[in-house]
């Protein structure tokens, strides 16, 4: 817990409990990506998980700290980005929701 | 082949409500929910009315853990260098109190938990991937490879649902029907709280912020809410607003944070828990989609959602009473098929739900972002509107001026003549007080529509 102003998102991640699934529950077609203008998730994502590799030219993301707003898969344009709820009793676990 | 009469879909408060209604009707009914425990996948700024809890659970104050009653309602017009508030502090809710803050983990779990104690089945850590359909008509649903069948199946899972999807009710999601939103759940003490916001022990504060323009941003709005010794913190804005103003929600809530005024009421809050959700920002779904063969949407994943509060809570619970009525009737029949399932609206038509939802919905399109990002200036027109809601009663609705007249026109000639003149009077006058009634409704709907001008403007 943290009382700092101005707190990270990756800090603010830390303070939420989360059951890793083996599987992913978002997949993306990343060669869509390439083509993208606007990427639209790195905007909308409130957990950041969606971020641009300048060096390898290539979205990264990391479906371990996805909080389940789903938005991601609602905005993207190339329609690539694959998101569906966790299988069984995995992801996030909201104490104070 | 394991088979059920009714499968619910989500144990929130649509699906809680409908599984324990359809429990106490003895019909046998399966509640499946993908979080471990019911509530751990739920975020609400949650002020929850507590008026429709009570009339399905009238114990529930005693057995509940809430938060604080939520007395005070400040709708504050923020910028930069202004603050403009109004307050309205309801004395009367002291008294008899509607709304509290409370958390969902706690409160899903207690409502499901109702449920299954009434003879529903609840199954947690059961995400439904899928819908078994026979020739248009959902017979089942699909848990990875498992596969369990029902008579009906209500979809009550909430924004994405599944059971909307795939059953083609509502196949397409449109990111101008939703709203972001990011929580953040700060610590402090009681004794700070009540100090900060001039509180006593249990009574509670809620905040609503406005028309903050945070680099020409201004359509987000924010919710700051006190719990027993933690305060909730909420920013929310329509997807599609975020998308083409290109901003970023949780950058957005911490100008919220940073904002003087706000600042000093949350100042030296740790961060307990970081939190995420969408909501559906109003009735979009037309009435003739809640319903399908073997299956019923209820709360959220209907859009049965009143935007104008951003109360989901009660309105869901109103949906899931209503289709498990419904799903009565089709037992009783033994008909589960279109037909007989859309006698759902007219249960729902029998309570002030759909009106309310479809009204309240309109204001949805000021979260679209079509270029209308002022909200009001002013402020008053808002927490009037705002402040009215906590009187709302989505159960009732008046019938008397019909009953009475059917009564007074086919009843009198029945009736001996010495009771013909005594009763009708009685009727009469009960039929003018409530249509009084309605003429004030319809003022307070006239009103909304002037201050819907007033964003068009
Ligand atoms: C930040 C925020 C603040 C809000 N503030 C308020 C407020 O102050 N007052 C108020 O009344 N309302 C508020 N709302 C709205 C309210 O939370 C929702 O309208 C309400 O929770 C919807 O109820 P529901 O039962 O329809 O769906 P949900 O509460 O979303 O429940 C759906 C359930 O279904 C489960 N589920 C989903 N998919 C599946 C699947 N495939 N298989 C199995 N289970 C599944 C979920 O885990 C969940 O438990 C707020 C919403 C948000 C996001």
């Amino acid at each position: 817990m943290s009382g700092k102003n101005n707190m990270t998102v990756d800090e603010k991640m830390a303070t939420v409990k989360i059951k890793i699934d083996k599987e992913a529950h978002i997949t993306v077609k990343k060669e869509f990506c390439k083509k993208c203008t606007t990427r639209t998730c790195l905007i909308i994502c409130t957990a950041e998980n969606y971020k641009w590799d300048e060096e390898r030219v290539e979205l990264i993301f990391n479906y371990e700290g996805c909080l389940e707003c789903g938005a991601c898969r609602l905005i993207c344009p190339e329609g690539a980005i694959d998101w569906s709820y966790p299988k069984q009793g995995c992801g996030v676990k909201f104490r104070f929701g | 082949m394991e088979k059920t009469t009714c499968i619910i879909v989500g144990a929130g408060p649509a699906g809680s409500a409908c599984a324990l209604s359809l429990a106490r009707k003895g019909i046998e009914t399966v509640l499946l929910e993908r979080g471990r425990t019911p509530g751990e996948k739920n975020v609400s700024s949650f002020v929850l009315f507590i008026k429709e809890l009570k009339r399905l659970v009238p114990e529930c104050m005693d057995e509940l853990e809430l938060e604080r009653n939520i007395v005070r309602s400040d709708q504050i017009i923020l910028s930069d260098d202004d603050v403009k508030t109004i307050t309205s502090f309801n004395y009367k809710h002291i008294r008899n109190p509607v709304t509290f803050s409370a958390f969902r983990r706690k409160f899903d779990a207690w409502f499901a938990k109702k449920a299954s104690m009434a003879g529903a089945e609840l199954i947690t850590g059961m995400t439904v991937t899928d819908l078994i359909i026979d020739n248009g008509r959902v017979i089942g649903v699909k848990v990875g490879d498992e596969e369990l069948y029902a008579d009906v199946v209500v979809g009550a899972d909430g924004y994405h649902s599944k059971v909307a999807e795939r059953s083609g009710l509502n196949p397409v999601l449109d990111p101008g029907q939703c709203l972001l939103s990011v929580k953040e759940v700060l610590n402090l003490p009681a004794e700070v709280i009540n100090d900060r916001f001039q509180l006593t022990d249990g009574l509670g504060a809620e905040l609503g912020l406005w028309n903050y323009d945070v680099n020409n941003f201004k359509s987000g709005t924010g919710t700051l809410y006190t719990n027993t010794d933690s305060i909730s913190i909420a920013a929310f804005a329509s997807v599609a607003d975020l998308k083409n103003k290109n901003m970023k929600l949780h950058a957005y809530l911490e100008k919220f944070k940073q904002h003087p005024y706000i600042n000093a009421l949350i100042k030296d809050g740790t961060l307990r828990e970081y939190q995420a959700h969408i909501l559906s920002n109003g009735g979009r779904i037309a009435p003739e989609k809640l319903y399908g063969d073997g299956v019923l949407l209820c709360g959220e994943a209907g859009a049965i959602m009143d935007t104008m509060s951003g109360m989901g809570v009660p309105t869901c619970i109103v949906s899931g009473m209503m289709a498990a009525e419904t799903i009565e009737m089709a037992v009783k029949k033994r008909d589960f098929s279109a037909g007989t399932l859309k006698n759902y609206l007219k249960y729902l038509d029998s309570t002030s739900l759909l009106d309310m939802v479809y009204e309240s919905s309109k204001v949805g399109e000021y979260w679209d972002g079509a270029g209308k990002d002022e909200m009001p200036d002013d402020i008053k027109a808002v927490a009037d509107c705002y402040n009215k809601w906590w009187d709302v009663d989505y159960m009732s609705k008046d019938y008397y001026p019909l009953m009475a007249n059917l009564f007074f026109k086919i009843g009198k000639h029945f009736m001996p003549k010495i009771l013909r003149w005594p009763l009708g009077a009685a009727i009469k006058i009960t039929s003018l007080y409530s249509k009084t009634c309605e003429k004030i409704k319809s003022k307070i709907r006239s009103r909304y529509y002037e201050w819907k001008k007033q964003y068009d403007g």
